[in-house]
Formats: C-alpha cells, sequence, structure tokens
C-alpha cells in the first residue's frame, strides 16, 4: 500500500473522518482516551510524586522503582518519576493508537454495513482498492493526529516534572522504537482486525468491544519488564516492532482478501 | 452495436437456494425495460449481479462490454443504481452526501457541489439540503437516493423499486423523475417495478421473473400473444340493440379479436347494420392482465406439481 492517495480517495477519507467525527461514542473515545491515558493520569501521578514528603511514599514504592529503573535515577521521587516516564508512559501510550484505531476503523468499516452505506460505496466509480486504502488511510491519519498529540500532552507532563523533580527528560531511544516503529505498526493492526472482524459484527459498538483482545499484546509487551524477565531496552521493543510488522503483513494480505463486495455485504 | 446489458445462462445459488436460474437477456442502449415480477423473484439479485455486487454461480453478463464482475468501477462510471439496501450516511447532510459522490464519480469538489445543488432543487430537497440525509422521511430519501444516481450523468440507470414503501405524492415526483431520464437519448433504463400500470406507460420491453426464472421476455404485444391474452373489440349500442358473436357485459358488447385488424370491419358491419354505435373501441390487454396471466399460470403449475 502506497500513498499518496488521488482526489477520490481523499474524498473517502475526508467523508469517513466526518463520520467519525459524527458519532459521539467514537468521538468521545478519541478525544478522552489521549486526555486520560497522556495527560490527566501522568499528571496526577507526577503531582503525587512532587507533592508526598519523600519519608511517607511507601517502602514497596521504593523497592519497586529501585528495581525498574534501574541506575538512571538516584532519590525515590526521582526512581518513581522514571518509572512513569519508562515503564507505566509506554504502556498508556500504546493503547491510545490501538484504542483510537480501532474505533475509527470500527466507524470506518463496521459503520458502513451498519448503515447500508457500503453497498452505496461499492456502487461508485472507485475500485475496491481504492476503498480499501482510503479507508485505511484515513483510520491511520486520525490514529496519527490523537498520537501527536498525546505525545505533546505526555511530553508537557514530564518536561514540568522533570523540572520540578529535576530529574532527566523521559524521551530515550526506547520512546524514539516506541513512537516512530511500535505506534505506527499498532495502528495498522488495530485497522486491520477490525477489517477481518468487521463481517462478524453486528455493529460499531461491538466492533469496538473486540478491540479489547488486541490491548492482550500490549500488556504482554510490558508484562516482561515488570516480571523482570526481559530487560527494557530498545533492542527488546525492536524485536517487538519486528513481530508487529510480520503481523501487519500477514493480516494486511488476509484483511485485502476478504475485503471483496460479497464478503461485505454479507 | 454493444449491448447496454447483456446476460446469458446467468445463475446465482446461495447454498441450497437457487436465486436466479439461467437468466438470458440483452437490451439495447436507450430502451426503457421494466423488469417485473413478485418480491423475491430475483429481480434485486439480478441488479446486483449487473453491477458486480455479486459474483455468478454460472454464467456471464455484460454492461456496454464490460464485465461487472473484473470491472465493476467502469461499469459503475456508465451506471445509477438504487437498490433499497443501499442507503446515504445518516450523519451527512444532502448536500454533503451528493456532494461526496459526486467526486467519487470524478467531478472537482466546486463541481461536484453544484451538481448537488442543482439536483437537490429539480428534486424538490432544497430546503433540506444541510439536514441531515438520516432526518430525511422516506419518500426524501428516496429521491436523495435517485439524485446519487444521478451525479454522474449515467447511460444507464438500474433502478430496484424505486417507490416502494412511498406515498403517492412522492412516488410520482420519483416517476417523474424517471420519465424524464428515460426520455433523454441513450440513457438506458432497467427498472424493476411492481407499479405495472407505470411499467406500461413507461417501459418498451419487459421481462417477467418467477422464482429466479425469466417466464417471458419481449415487449407488450409479443407478450400478450404469449400469454394468450387478445384484444378486445368493445360496443356501446342503442336500447334493446344486439350484436351476433358478441358477449354483453355491464352495458358492452365484447369479442375477442384475432388481429386488431379485424376491427375497422367489425365497425363498418355494425353501422351497416343499421344499429347505432354510440361507442366503439379497441381494447388492448394490459400489462396487469398479461403479467397475472404468466405468474398465475406458474402459481397454478406450481399447486399441480405439489398436489400430483
Amino acid at each position: 500500500m502506497t500513498l499518496p492517495l488521488d482526489s477520490r480517495e481523499w474524498a473517502i477519507v475526508r467523508k469517513d473522518l466526518k463520520n467519525v467525527w459524527h458519532t459521539k461514542m467514537a468521538r468521545l473515545t478519541i478525544l478522552l482516551v489521549p486526555i486520560l491515558l497522556c495527560l490527566v493520569l501522568p499528571a496526577v501521578y507526577v503531582t503525587v510524586i512532587a507533592l508526598v514528603p519523600e519519608e511517607e511514599l511507601a517502602a514497596d514504592a521504593r523497592e519497586i522503582a529501585a528495581l525498574f529503573a534501574g541506575g538512571e535515577a538516584d532519590t525515590v521521587r526521582r526512581l518513581l518519576f522514571s518509572m512513569i516516564g519508562q515503564m507505566l508512559g509506554p504502556l498508556f501510550f500504546l493503547m491510545v493508537p490501538l484504542l483510537s484505531s480501532t474505533t475509527a476503523a470500527a466507524c470506518s468499516f463496521v459503520g458502513e454495513r451498519e448503515h447500508g452505506t457500503m453497498e452505496t460505496l461499492l456502487l461508485a466509480p472507485v475500485t475496491l482498492r481504492q476503498i480499501f486504502r482510503a479507508k485505511v488511510a484515513a483510520c491511520f491519519l486520525l490514529s496519527a493526529v490523537v498520537e501527536l498529540v498525546s505525545l505533546l500532552f505526555f511530553s508537557a507532563v514530564m518536561a514540568v516534572g522533570s523540572i520540578v523533580l529535576e530529574a532527566p527528560f523521559y524521551f530515550n531511544g526506547n520512546w524514539a522504537v516506541l513512537v516512530f516503529l511500535l505506534c505506527p505498526l499498532f495502528t495498522v493492526l488495530g485497522i486491520i482486525f477490525m477489517v477481518l472482524v468487521s463481517g462478524k459484527s453486528k455493529n460499531a459498538m461491538e466492533a469496538m468491544q473486540t478491540s479489547s483482545y488486541l490491548v492482550l499484546p500490549v500488556i504482554l509487551l510490558f508484562v516482561g519488564q515488570f516480571s523482570g524477565l526481559f530487560p527494557a531496552g530498545p533492542l527488546y521493543l525492536l524485536i517487538a516492532a519486528a513481530l508487529a510488522a510480520a503481523a501487519d503483513a500477514v493480516l494486511l494480505r488476509l484483511a485485502s482478501r476478504a475485503f471483496t463486495p460479497e464478503k461485505l455485504l454479507r | 452495436m454493444t449491448e447496454a446489458v447483456f446476460a446469458n445462462g446467468l445463475s446465482k445459488r446461495y447454498g441450497e437456494r437457487l436465486a436466479l436460474d439461467r437468466l438470458s437477456l440483452s437490451l439495447s442502449p436507450g430502451s426503457v425495460f421494466g423488469f417485473l415480477g413478485p418480491n423475491g423473484a430475483g429481480k434485486t439479485t439480478t441488479v446486483k449481479l449487473l453491477t458486480g455486487l455479486l459474483t455468478p454461480t454460472e454464467g456471464a453478463c455484460s454492461v456496454f462490454g464490460l464485465d461487472p464482475c473484473r470491472e465493476p468501477e467502469k461499469v459503475h462510471a456508465l451506471c445509477g443504481v438504487v437498490t433499497e439496501s443501499a442507503r446515504l450516511y445518516p450523519q451527512l447532510s444532502g448536500l454533503e452526501n451528493l456532494s461526496f459522490f459526486g467526486e467519487l464519480c470524478g467531478l472537482p469538489r466546486a463541481a461536484a457541489r453544484e451538481r448537488a445543488e442543482s439536483l437537490l432543487r429539480r428534486l424538490g430537497l432544497w430546503e433540506a439540503a444541510s439536514l441531515a440525509a438520516g432526518a430525511y422521511s422516506t419518500g426524501m430519501a428516496q429521491r436523495l437516493s435517485l439524485a446519487r444516481a444521478l451525479m454522474g450523468e449515467p447511460k444507464l440507470l438500474f433502478l430496484d423499486e424505486p417507490t416502494s414503501g412511498l406515498d403517492p405524492e412522492s412516488a410520482q415526483a420519483v416517476n417523474e423523475l424517471i420519465a424524464a431520464q428515460a426520455a433523454r437519448e441513450g440513457v438506458t433504463v432497467f427498472l424493476c417495478t411492481h407499479q405495472l400500470r407505470y411499467a406500461q406507460d413507461l417501459c418498451s420491453g419487459y421481462g417477467i421473473l418467477h422464482h429466479g426464472t425469466l417466464l417471458a421476455l419481449g415487449d407488450l404485444s409479443s407478450l400478450a400473444e404469449q400469454a394468450g391474452c387478445h384484444s378486445h373489440a368493445v360496443f356501446r349500442l342503442g336500447q334493446g340493440e344486439v350484436l351476433p358473436g358478441f358477449s354483453l357485459q355491464e352495458g358492452f358488447f365484447r369479442r375477442p379479436l384475432r388481429s386488431e385488424e379485424e376491427m375497422p370491419a367489425l365497425v363498418r358491419e355494425a353501422v351497416q347494420a343499421g344499429l347505432h354505435v354510440y361507442e366503439a373501441r379497441l381494447e388492448r390487454p394490459a400489462l396487469e392482465d398479461v403479467y397475472f396471466r404468466f405468474v398465475g399460470h406458474e402459481e397454478g403449475g406450481r399447486a399441480d406439481d405439489t398436489s400430483a
């Protein structure tokens, strides 16, 4: 699948984005997920770290922070701050593309079928490939914007935290892999997953609920870190990205095969 | 000349059920074809096969020489299609819907909007142009669907029950628009309908489909002949007068004709016999009579088969 899109594909992209925005549930999800996961939760966490006296921080928190943050920080506050930057933050941050892309794809693919508009679209003088490309592009673009906003939110919180706690800024090699590789790959994974389940879901809401199956691999990705089984490093994330890319390639092939009028209108 | 619509042995099976059984037909460009049949006869399946939404189980079809399965987008560039199940985006306004489909037809945005506005005016929907399509009444939504099908200035219109569920006013508005399209030179209309009287006024050829099988194909006179429906000579005479060989029904003397050529001689004979001819007319069989003769026969045949 190569960009750029032609004028007809852009018309579908604009229409899909408008449609997602007009769907209340999708609009709320896409607005609330980044605000909650990348602004409110990190802000509350950083505020607590900054305001609670160091001696009142639980011994468990100190131990956990010391275990996972390695030698990057030297005080409990900084250790806990490092923990949000390097462990919870990435977990939250990966949820954003997954949730936003599956929500957009649920509206774009399942919603069309639900409202009986897929048939109308299939009767237009555009190829199936153009429809598929445009729809995937619309979901990807929307997710990319949501990710960018989430990154700005998270960076703003972490920048304030860095200044207040005199801790190093969170962005490092892990985050570079996360932002530039894992997030786009997970976005595509979310979209294609939704295309594949679209034939089995009665409506967009049901399809959105099935997206929870995708959250599981994201959590698993970080369980290794939490359990101490895998070292947290760019290599580990690069391997995860390679696996995600392989899954994307296989599923993309399956999804484009399943994208036929007869299957879509079944 | 390439046929506007061509089907040869076209069949579609859903599991055990045969929805369409070896349909063969050919329509020349500019013809207005009425595809008649009860619900479940296979009309919608035919339209979906001809527009590439379904793949035939057997047989082949083409639209202006193009295979709808291989090149659906090229077929759609030539066709406007209205089916009951093809709806418009409920959250977008009527104008946004039409402009969007105009862009998909290859029009630049400004031109698409201009054509959308013009069609909304022609269809009496201008007042509701900015209203979300989901808030349109059934009649308005159907007119909007027709406008959508016309956005690409199609050479062929597939209309599947375009007036189904409409009130008489909306049905009339839709029918008038279809008639206007049918009158345009070179536009072919493939009309699936239950409105037999309207089909008789509009269409030049008919196909009668029942349980997936094409029972008859042709113009009204050839269908009437196949069905054994004859034209009648009808006379109204003076008080107490009789016409030998005619039967009296509700004050009119009626007699079936082998050929319409008999009529002038019958009028002449009645006048020469000194009868007071107040009214003499040739009553041709209506499409309704022909249709029910075919479908009735088929139902009767099936009932006989079942009882046997």
